[in-house]
């Protein structure tokens, strides 16, 4: 029989080499939607004024004029090192950096978003199944299944205009005077539509552990309601909480990249948008393939975070 | 149960033939200029007001609308042929393929669509609703094939089944006549909420600047309306409203497709 810390060690080897093949084969689909679309990316990149000569300088620099194996290989090769090259609209520029530059300001949203969801999607459950409000409880339920059909797109204009321009009760998060207000203001809407599927999961979860031996017999040694809930039944919850924000992970940096176009704030959503506009193929190669990576890397974190907290998962 | 299939078709109809009847009384094509009348407030002659340029909102959300449902219908359809099947026949055929299915699954359908969308998206100078309809549909199957892989684990144990099997049916007749209409009502439901993830999509997609060429989108009066916020907030409204109803009618419509599961 194997020891558990060899099987563990196994599903972690076999979990990253999947990370890894996922990896690489979003990595090939973007190299492939450049080569093999329609369109000749060169005269894409220099505009209908460019010259044969040009052209022909470019193509040679991005190896357009070889054949595909070749480029592939050259794909291969610089995906295995990171390195991109130099970003084509500020020469002197590694890609890489461009990327890492940009990284920064979408981790701070997206973290922050995260935190704020898992805990408004708490904190609503438990208010959903604890005593305290009585009937009106159901409520919450209606309006977490509101919240969770209506799309980040159509809140966060709306929000915007009304709390930041009419109001004025939050700055802008785009102004770059409003710092630490203006980066929560814009988590808080990142965080909506994750807290109504958190809080829908965690209160389900809840409802379906109401009637567990252990929390009677919490409750029979004299637990307080909160104490009965926080110690014991929020930790045999927490496990799909955890997978729910892993689901909602792709989700959430959908809305990170929107959330960036409305408040024109700087991230790596900002960094492809623009690297699309200029056509600067090695920057958003790049910066696809480090977003790739960022969600691959927080899918196993949660796997992880979910094996840690709750043991029946690691059968 | 009681079905309340028209009660629930309701919405998505309506809103469908409010956009229809708008979009054919317009005089003029969606998108035509009219200077003088830029950024105007809602008025009898232009209910939702005007636009950047001068464009009369009205018939520019309406005809947003319908197009953006129609995408996301044929979307949502062509996830729904090929995810429903498949799971249905992994689950059937069991061992290494039904692993392989699920996992491909699990992988495409928490994968950001919006970072597939912008990677396969640039490579195209303007997008066209065709292009975009083939980058939804990659991940679009991916819940059609979980859910009938799921209820098609619990129909392969089926008394029908084995009884189908043992007459000498074969695997694909299997899955034609005895499991795919068991799992219709199921997909059915599916059928909303993909239809409406697509219709937000599309508009996420032409807000960031990834949308259709014709510029014909409810992303289009999103971006106006931002960009406009406080000379006129009408557009942010009419753009953020339309699409929370065609994505809430959607859903709502959805619900009413679901039928009892049939079991023989």
């Amino acid at each position: 029989m194997r020891s558990r810390l060899a099987r563990s060690v196994g599903a972690l080897a076999a979990r990253s080499l999947e990370a890894l093949i996922v990896l690489w084969a979003l990595a090939s689909l973007v190299f492939l939607a450049m080569r093999t679309l329609p369109g000749d990316p060169a005269a894409l990149i220099l505009g209908d004024q460019a010259s044969r000569a040009e052209l022909d300088a470019l193509r040679a620099k991005l190896l357009f004029d070889r054949p595909l194996h070749v480029q592939y290989a050259h794909f291969s090769a610089s995906l295995a090192t990171l390195d991109f090259g130099e970003s084509l609209r500020r020469p002197g520029v590694a890609a890489a950096a461009r990327v890492t530059e940009a990284l920064g300001p979408t981790a701070e949203l997206a973290a922050l978003g995260v935190g704020l969801g898992a805990l408004g999607g708490i904190a609503a459950a438990v208010l959903a199944s604890g005593p305290w409000l009585g009937r009106r409880r159901v409520w919450i339920g209606r309006g977490l299944v509101v919240v969770a059909a209506s799309p980040l797109l159509a809140i966060a204009p709306l929000l915007t205009y009304v709390l930041a321009a009419r109001w004025r009760v939050v700055p802008l998060p785009g102004d770059p005077d409003a710092g630490l207000a203006g980066l929560l203001f814009a988590s808080a809407l990142l965080a909506i539509p994750l807290s109504a599927h958190v809080g829908r999961i965690t209160s389900a979860s809840l409802a379906s552990l109401a009637g567990a031996p252990f929390l009677a017999v919490a409750r029979a040694k004299g637990g307080t309601y909160l104490r009965v809930w926080a110690v014991h039944a929020l930790p045999a919850v927490i496990g799909p909480t955890v997978m729910v924000v892993a689901t909602q992970l792709g989700a959430l940096l959908g809305g990170a990249v929107v959330l960036e176009r409305l408040f024109e704030r700087a991230g790596l959503g900002t960094l492809i948008l623009e690297a699309y506009a200029t056509r600067d193929l090695p920057v958003l190669e790049s910066a696809v393939i480090a977003a790739g990576g960022i969600f691959v890397a927080a899918q196993g974190l949660a796997a992880a975070v979910h094996a840690l907290v709750d043991p029946r998962t690691r059968a | 149960m009681t079905r309340r299939p028209l009660v629930l078709l309701a919405p998505l109809a309506s809103v469908l033939a409010a956009c229809a009847i708008a979009s054919l009384a317009a005089s003029a094509p969606p998108g035509r200029l009219d200077p003088a009348l830029a950024w105007s407030s809602p008025s009898v002659s232009r209910p939702f007001g005007s636009g950047e340029a001068g464009v009369d909102l009205l018939p520019l959300v309406a005809s947003a609308v319908l197009r953006g449902v129609a995408l996301a219908c044929a979307v949502a359809l062509a996830g729904m042929c090929i995810g429903t099947p498949l799971g249905a026949a992994a689950a059937l055929a069991r061992g290494r393929l039904e692993r392989a299915v699920d996992r491909a699954c699990d992988l495409l359908q928490a994968f950001p669509t919006f970072l597939l969308a912008l990677a396969v998206l640039s490579a195209v100078r303007a997008p066209t609703r065709v292009h975009l309809g083939l980058v939804f549909a990659i991940t679009a199957w991916t819940p059609f094939a979980r859910l009938s892989l799921a209820e098609t684990r619990v129909l392969r144990a089926a008394a029908f089944v084995d009884a189908a099997t043992a007459l000498g049916a074969g695997r694909a007749a299997v899955v034609l006549r005895h499991v795919l209409p068991n799992l219709l009502g199921v997909a059915a439901v599916q059928l909303g909420s993909t239809a409406a993830a697509t219709v937000v999509s599309e508009a996420a997609l032409a807000f960031v600047g990834f949308g259709p060429r014709d510029g014909v989108s409810l992303g289009n009066v999103l971006d106006q309306g931002v960009a406009a916020m406080l000379r006129a907030p009408h557009v942010l409204v009419a753009g953020a409203l339309a699409v929370f109803v065609t994505s809430a009618s959607l859903l709502i419509a959805g619900a009413a497709l679901a039928a009892p599961p049939r079991r023989y």
